[in-house]
């Protein structure tokens, strides 16, 4: 029931920010070596007004399939309620260690699912306990307009004109000196009628995830 | 055996000969040694090339073992092993495969604590197939182990398996962890490139058929290695020389014990050729070294072959010059060696000859012929033996009164003239001339070389003297100048013969009465009484078997003689 009416919800939601959109921030968004970095967060946090009320009580999903998280990346406004449906056809053991919320669900099984409301912005990174590749990041965010880069790296961002703190997220972004994982980069903007766009090289980590073969593990040996 | 006609192919032969034997046995020595050397080698390489076997077989278990015993204690495993109602497999299975990466294990499988497999990373890995997993869970739960390990094929293939317990918690034992890593070509190579060693592994001998478990070799080389292995092992394992494709290999066959099944086998073996390469180019550089020896003491031996043969051939070609009587030619050899003294030598030999065949020569001249070469043969010495000689005596008559008229250098040359000629009538019987007395002429027959005719040789030698005197005359007559006249006496008697005189000087000659009588009876033929220019004494004349047929003069009282001699004229 719920999960039908989700669609709805973004829809209303993308509907009212397009009301009141009339300018466009772009960002490029470029790795060390210079490749394009996809999978960024950009959201823009207005300076001068105050924050457009929390949309109503948002829904969104990460799902549990062939051993995977469904999807990497989710984008999500505070106060959002994420299910965690398991579609496998085994159990799975999710937990989380962030700051920004910390729950575990134990090993639940095919066809059962979890949900949890997370009320506070920041980062969640999801684990499962018995599967080492399987993970997935939750950005809470407490505005309406952010966006995500895509393959080439560019990401944009449609709000009204005004000043606005823009943050730029990545899970692999780092503080340079520190070599430790960083807190969304951040720059004052201030949004035109023309828009505003840019160029950002992002400190990142090398990518340490596990790629799993993509045919069934047996056949290694 | 090999003969050689010439000096030089016989110092050739010799030098080479035991130069390359020498050198021969000593490559001989060099390269059995190397290749000793190297097979003593390899074997001491080859079994650390097992221990490195042994010791990475342990490390990597024990590794792996420490790394099971950290994940089985693992909260979602436990949490998932003790589950209410039935074992959810697959999530375990799946649970496992992220182990698997954690630990880079090969095989991970999950076992009850009765031993049945409930899950493992290996998809074709049935219950079945566990066994061995099985025996080792159940020993280690026995004896209460934290873990157990051991050699065994798993479907086949050869394993290194361990097993640790799943506490939830210690001591309460829910289930078995086992972990395996294949003893595969992978890890075969490994091994190689560790020890440098050809690594194969094979089933033991229990099987009909050797399978190569897993092998570093082409699958044609390992197959014969695995046939080749010998029947029986013991722990230490075997070396023996296996020859794969041609090249030979030490190899050293050493057991595998297994878990529940005959012994398989490890092969480690290193090419002999590639040990022996740094030895065999060795050995190269030293057959060059011998080839270009052998060369230059040929050419160094041909060379003072040459150097003595040469010399030697020209001191044939002397001697033989020398002994055909050649005494002109000297040899020039500026050498300072044994053959330049040889040559100096021979050069004092060959004057030592020339002068004694001129004092030869001069010695004939001097003594007759006979008495030469008497006292060549002899040693000459004082002293002499009696004998019986028969001696001529001949004396010119009225010759001081004929050297007065005339010039001495005619007269000598007249004397010498007459004297050749009763000399070699005198020579040509078999006679002696003892010696010139003047004009007098004394001669030997019978001495120093015996005769038996003697007497009779002495005979008719004076009556050729008479006939040549007669010759000479009508030659002197011819030249106008006066007639000669002699007269002859010969005797028979024992004298003493041998050489007389001075230490430093010595006479072949004869002594005694029979010497004398003769010289008597030639003054008797100055008597006209006797008409007779021939007169002998009766000994003589007997001796000549002529005694009835000479003219019977009388008897002489002999100067000396108790009895008178009776003597006998020899009518020409």
């Amino acid at each position: 029931m719920r999960r039908l009416l989700l669609p709805t919800f973004a829809f209303l939601s993308l509907a009212a920010a397009a009301q009141a959109a009339d300018a466009s921030a772009r960002v490029t968004l470029k790795g060390p070596k210079g490749e394009p970095v996809a999978d960024a967060v950009v959201s823009l946090i207005p300076l001068d007004q105050p924050a457009p009320p929390a949309a109503p009580a948002g829904r969104a999903e990460v799902a549990q399939e062939d051993e995977q998280y469904q999807p990497y990346l989710t984008i999500v406004r505070t106060g959002t309620t994420v299910e965690f449906p398991n579609r496998d056809r085994i159990q799975h053991h999710l937990y989380s260690v962030s700051d920004a919320k910390k729950f575990e669900k134990p090993l639940y099984a095919p066809g059962a699912h979890e949900s949890v409301t997370f009320d506070r912005p920041g980062v969640v990174t999801l684990g499962c306990n018995i599967h080492d590749w399987m993970v997935a990041y939750i950005v809470v965010v407490e505005t309406p307009w952010f966006g995500r880069s895509g393959a080439d790296g560019a990401a944009a961002v449609s709000a009204p004109a005004g000043r606005y703190r823009i943050e730029v997220w990545h899970p692999r972004l780092i503080d340079a000196k520190t070599r430790r994982p960083a807190p969304p980069l951040q720059r004052e903007v201030t949004l035109g009628a023309d828009g505003w766009s840019e160029e950002i090289a992002l400190p990142l980590a090398p990518d340490r995830r596990i790629r799993r073969a993509p045919a069934d593990k047996s056949s290694r040996y | 055996m090999l003969r050689f006609r010439r000096f030089r192919s016989r110092l050739l032969a010799l030098v080479l000969g035991l130069l390359a034997a020498t050198l021969l046995v000593t490559y001989l020595l060099v390269a059995r040694a190397n290749r000793s050397n190297a097979i003593a080698h390899v074997e001491e390489r080859l079994s650390g090339a097992l221990k490195v076997f042994w010791f990475s077989v342990e490390t990597r278990k024990q590794a792996l073992a420490d790394s099971a015993k950290v994940v089985s204690a693992d909260w979602p495993l436990r949490t998932l092993y003790l589950q209410e109602g039935e074992l959810d497999r697959l999530t375990l299975a799946s649970t496992l495969a992220s182990y698997a990466e954690r630990l880079n294990a090969p095989v991970i499988a999950a076992f009850a604590p009765d031993g049945e497999m409930l899950a493992t990373t290996e998809a074709d890995l049935s219950n079945e197939h566990c066994g061995p997993f099985r025996f080792l869970i159940s020993k280690a739960d026995e004896e209460a182990m934290e873990q157990n390990s051991d050699f065994a094929y798993l479907r086949g293939r050869l394993h290194v398996l361990t097993v640790v317990p799943l506490y939830a918690p210690r001591p309460n034992v829910i289930g078995w962890l086992g972990v395996a890593f294949p003893i595969d070509d992978r890890f075969a190579q490994n091994l190689k490139e560790t020890t440098q060693a050809e690594v194969t592994f094979t089933s033991g001998p229990g099987e009909d058929t050797q399978r190569v478990l897993a092998t570093t070799l082409t699958a044609d080389m390992a197959r014969l290695v695995a046939e080749n292995g010998p029947a029986e092992l013991t722990a230490g394992g075997r070396v023996a020389e296996v020859t794969v494709a041609g090249e030979p290999f030490v190899t050293l066959f050493a057991p595998l014990e297994l878990l529940g099944d005959d012994p398989a086998r490890i092969t480690l073996q290193r090419s002999l050729d590639r040990e022996l390469a740094p030895a065999r180019r060795l050995q190269r550089t030293i057959l060059v070294i011998a080839i270009a020896a052998l060369v230059l003491a040929a050419l160094w031996a041909a060379a003072a072959a040459r150097s003595v043969s040469r010399p030697v051939q020209e001191l044939a070609a002397h001697t033989r010059r020398v002994a055909a009587g050649d005494y002109s030619a000297r040899l020039e050899l500026a050498r300072e060696d044994e053959l330049g003294q040889l040559a100096a030598a021979f050069n004092q030999m060959t004057a030592g000859l020339a002068e004694r065949d001129r004092v030869r020569d001069l010695l004939g001249k001097v003594v007759s012929p006979e008495i030469a070469a008497q006292l060549m043969q002899s040693d000459l010495k004082l002293g002499g033996e009696e004998r019986e000689v028969t001696v001529l005596f001949s004396d010119l008559r009225d010759f001081t009164t004929l050297s007065e008229k005339l010039p001495p250098a005619e007269v000598l040359a007249l004397l010498n003239r007459y004297l050749d000629r009763m000399s070699a009538i005198v020579e040509r019987h078999g006679g002696v001339i003892d010696k010139y007395i003047g004009d007098a002429i004394m001669a030997l027959f019978g001495a120093p070389v015996a005769a038996p005719d003697a007497a009779a040789r002495a005979l008719a030698a004076a009556r050729e003297m008479v006939a040549a005197l007669a010759d000479l005359n009508r030659e002197l007559a011819a030249e106008g100048r006066p007639p000669l006249q002699f007269g002859i006496g010969i005797n028979t008697g024992r004298v003493v013969a041998g050489n007389m005189g001075s230490r430093s000087r010595l006479n072949y000659t004869v002594i005694g009465d029979g010497v004398n009588l003769a010289a008597r009876l030639e003054a008797l033929t100055k008597d006209p009484a006797h008409g007779a220019s021939i007169i002998v004494s009766e000994s003589a004349a007997r001796a000549a078997r002529e005694l009835d047929a000479l003219r019977l003069l009388g008897t002489v009282q002999v100067k000396g003689r108790a009895e008178p001699v009776r003597i006998l004229a020899v009518d020409a």
